[in-house]
């Protein structure tokens, strides 16, 4: 019996890293293809050992306004993260705490706009933004973004909110303290690892964006992920600068995704699984 | 994102009304409404304004613009066509119904698969003792949480016909090589793949948490019944991780519906039609072709098309008692 379960442990374990490597293999060739030279990336059959070359990187920022595409990119899942998780901290405060007719169907309605594919509300948000003289800016897709995320903020954060016991902010209120103040200084600190979570995953959401960010820009606002397809077009395709461009646009996503790990499944279904 | 500054005052207000009330009564009772008065409003209404603006603007604008024809950037303005443009959708438009067949096909078979494997990779991984779990998973997820346009060049990479690592591998089976993304017959596929790949972690991993939080009783209960594996998982676990996969398989769906980087990087809908996803064809006649109206009319029916499927799955999800 003991023999068996050993047997099957082993099985486990090797299934398992067969499994990672299988996920894994695709990215770590993309590193590969970003650390050749376009001598060694053009070899037939594949190298895997080849001298490493960090030129690509180099050529990205020299050959192409990547920094500037990169600058962009920042300012703009930036902004859109805290737009985002202040009106959502608000609003999940208020569906979390109060008891109010309706709240299930706000709720409901809050969810149902993330249903709602971006190609839809593009056209009417494309106009009106050519209305205000707004497109090709960072205004644009940062409006667009926070927006967007709203609904997926103010979710989250009700769950997180919903856990600090209601007594803490009712004995707050008791001891004198408005409702806002009871807010700021008792639900805010103590949600703030919901905050820090449901933030990290705006921003990359924000930054993951790619709809809006080709519709409403052109060069001027234009964001990584747009920049990077017009690579393909610009210059036949250099792989090498496709492979570094899609790792350096990869690379801070990783890191936060370490980051919020613990929370990973919870945010990213909603908190409906914890 | 104005209406902040001004929303500080009310709440103030409000409370000092309140709070005689409050302290007059006893201790109040922690599950009550502890307030009265609409003070939610003040917290709510900036992002139900906000939501407002943004969403209903959309929708009504959109209707109101199906029902014009409307050439974006032709000196003529919006001409009001009723409902033609819809009809001519479901009607007259046979690219129109070859999309939706591309997009049935695309959906069914990426949420499909990717349920299936990320049952397998959950139950797999829930064997193994906790600890080490951690970095397991996170390894594995860095598909699902890299930029899609990313992915999409990953698999461009891999799938290109001159240097790329799938013919190599072909050609060392002894197969010809093939063109992943430009033959009519594997482009579809070869796009779902890259959809598994990106998206079956983010499904095992929430199958995982569904494994880990079920309860031990039924299956001790099981085993001493003298229950076998097969029918343990057939009758105690299915039915227990049932809410777990309609949360997960609703969240794909809402989301493979929406895709469009990847078909964007990948195939550009062809060859043909072969990859032409609703959104991609939504895109492509609002900002290729410019036919605002029809774009806006094909934008609704695909709306409907989302709402219909969701809508089965969150009753269903309502039947199972799961909040979402």
């Amino acid at each position: 019996m003991r023999r068996h379960r050993k047997t099957v442990d082993l099985f486990v374990e090797i299934a398992t890293g067969a499994i990672v490597l299988l996920f894994l293999f695709p990215v770590l060739y993309l590193i590969l293809t970003s650390l050749k030279t376009q001598v060694d990336a053009f070899q037939y059959p594949p190298v895997w050992i080849f001298r490493p070359t960090f030129s690509n990187y180099r050529e990205v920022f020299d050959l192409y306004p990547f920094g500037h595409f990169l600058v962009n990119s920042l300012i703009v899942a930036s902004a859109s993260t805290v737009a985002a998780v202040a009106l959502g901290a608000m609003a999940a405060y208020a569906l979390a705490r109060f008891s109010f007719r309706r709240s299930k169907d706000v709720a409901f309605w809050i969810l149902s706009i993330r249903m709602t594919p971006p190609v839809a509300a593009i056209i009417p948000i494309f106009i009106l933004m050519r209305m205000l003289g707004l497109l090709d800016s960072w205004a644009s897709l940062v409006i667009a973004y926070s927006t967007m995320n709203l609904p997926f903020a103010t979710w989250l954060l009700r769950g997180f909110f919903s856990e600090i016991p209601r007594e803490l902010d009712e004995s707050a209120l008791v001891d004198g303290c408005s409702w806002f103040s009871a807010f700021r200084r008792i639900a805010l600190p103590l949600a703030a690892p919901g905050l820090v979570v449901t933030a990290i995953f705006v921003f990359i959401f924000s930054w993951n964006e790619f709809l809006f960010a080709l519709i409403l820009t052109a060069t001027k606002a234009q964001t990584l992920p747009v920049a990077v397809t017009g690579f393909i077009r610009e210059t036949g395709i250099m792989w090498g600068h496709m492979a570094a461009a899609g790792v350096i646009i990869m690379t801070p996503m990783v890191m936060f995704s370490l980051a919020v790990q613990r929370y990973m499944v919870r945010g990213l279904t909603m908190g409906a699984i914890k | 994102m104005a209406p902040e500054a001004p929303d500080v005052q009310p709440p103030t207000r409000v409370a000092r009304s309140v709070h005689p009330t409050i302290a007059a009564t006893p201790l109040p009772q922690s599950r009550r409404p502890i307030a009265r008065v609409p003070v939610w409003l003040v917290f709510l209404g900036p992002t139900v304004f906000v939501l407002l603006a943004i969403t209903v603007f959309p929708l009504v604008y959109s209707l109101a613009l199906s029902l014009h024809s409307w050439t974006m950037g032709a000196r003529a303005g919006w001409r009001w066509v009723g409902l033609q443009n819809f009809a001519m959708v479901l009607r007259a438009d046979p690219y129109f119904w070859t999309s939706v067949r591309v997009t049935l096909a695309y959906v069914g078979a990426a949420v499909g698969l990717e349920l299936l494997l990320g049952l397998a990779i959950a139950l797999l991984l829930n064997r193994r003792a906790d600890g080490r779990g951690g970095t397991v998973q996170t390894l594995l997820i860095l598909p699902t949480m890299m930029t899609p346009v990313v992915v999409g060049i990953v698999w461009r990479l891999l799938y290109n016909p001159d240097l790329g690592f799938l013919n190599y591998v072909v050609s060392r089976l002894g197969l010809p090589p093939q063109h992943w993304l430009g033959d009519l017959g594997t482009a579809l596929a070869a796009v779902v793949v890259a959809d598994i790949w990106e998206w079956t972690p983010f499904m095992a991993l929430v199958m995982l948490a569904g494994l880990r939080a079920m309860p031990r009783d039924p299956f001790e209960a099981g085993a001493i019944d003298g229950a076998s594996g097969w029918q343990a998982f057939r009758y105690i676990t299915l039915p227990l991780l049932t809410p777990t996969i309609l949360v997960g398989v609703l969240i794909r769906l809402m989301d493979a519906f929406k895709t469009f980087d990847l078909v964007f990087v990948l195939t550009k809908g062809g060859p043909g039609m072969s990859t032409e996803v609703l959104s991609y064809y939504t895109y492509r006649y609002g900002f290729k072709f410019f036919h605002m109206g029809y774009a806006a009319a094909l934008s609704y029916v695909l709306l409907a098309i989302v709402v219909i499927i969701s809508q089965i799955f969150v009753r269903r999800l309502a039947h199972h008692e799961v909040e979402l």
